[in-house]
């Protein structure tokens, strides 16, 4: 299976999946970092993590996947919703609360 | 090194600015970006706008660079503020 592929499996397999460097635990750059904050602040608790430091394949293919050069990303539903800087502002005007209280429930 | 004016004339280069702010570090970029080009887009839209302007060296070079993207009449709303 090629990398595009995969990550569309991840993406539609997954409610949210944030691409970011490191865990949400243990983040390995600033930007994933205030993603997790502002998830976490946005009320979500279960959001999937693809660290992309442990694949170089996906590191670069998600790059393409979303026509978008850098990472963090955030995925809601299979569709790319931005980086840091545009979670950062849709968090400020109610916007991403409202995308993320629509994302998927998987069943229990 | 990559440095703030850089940036700026690259971005430039690429997309017609009715206004642009670029400060940084070398390492960090935050830019304030006002253009026609951004009506009606989304903001991924813009962002991707900005990151076509700036082609390859995005990829390359600049690691981090944050930015607020403003139509000319979005940034009169906010009162044509500096960053």
């Amino acid at each position: 299976m090629d990398t595009q592929e995969i990550i569309r499996q991840q993406v539609n397999t997954h409610p949210i999946v944030l691409y970011m460097k490191g865990t949400p635990q243990f983040p390995m750059c600033g930007f994933s970092a205030t993603v997790v904050q502002v998830l976490r602040a946005a009320g979500v608790e279960q959001f999937h993590t693809v660290n992309v430091l442990e694949d170089a394949a996906i590191r670069e293919g998600i790059k393409q996947f979303a026509n978008w050069p850098t990472i963090p990303q955030l995925y809601v539903n299979g569709e790319f919703i931005g980086g840091c800087d545009i979670l950062r502002e849709m968090f400020q005007t109610g916007e991403l609360q409202q995308v993320l209280g629509g994302a998927r429930k998987l069943p229990a | 090194m990559v440095t703030p004016e850089s940036v700026q004339k690259g971005i430039e280069a690429g997309l017609d600015c009715a206004h642009i702010e670029v400060i940084g570090d070398g390492q960090h970029f935050q830019a304030l970006i006002v253009a026609e080009a951004f009506s009606g887009k989304s903001r991924v839209q813009r962002h991707q706008l900005v990151y076509a302007a700036l082609g390859e060296r995005m990829r390359e070079e600049i690691h981090a660079l944050s930015m607020r993207t403003l139509t000319p009449e979005e940034w009169s709303q906010a009162g044509g503020a500096a960053q």
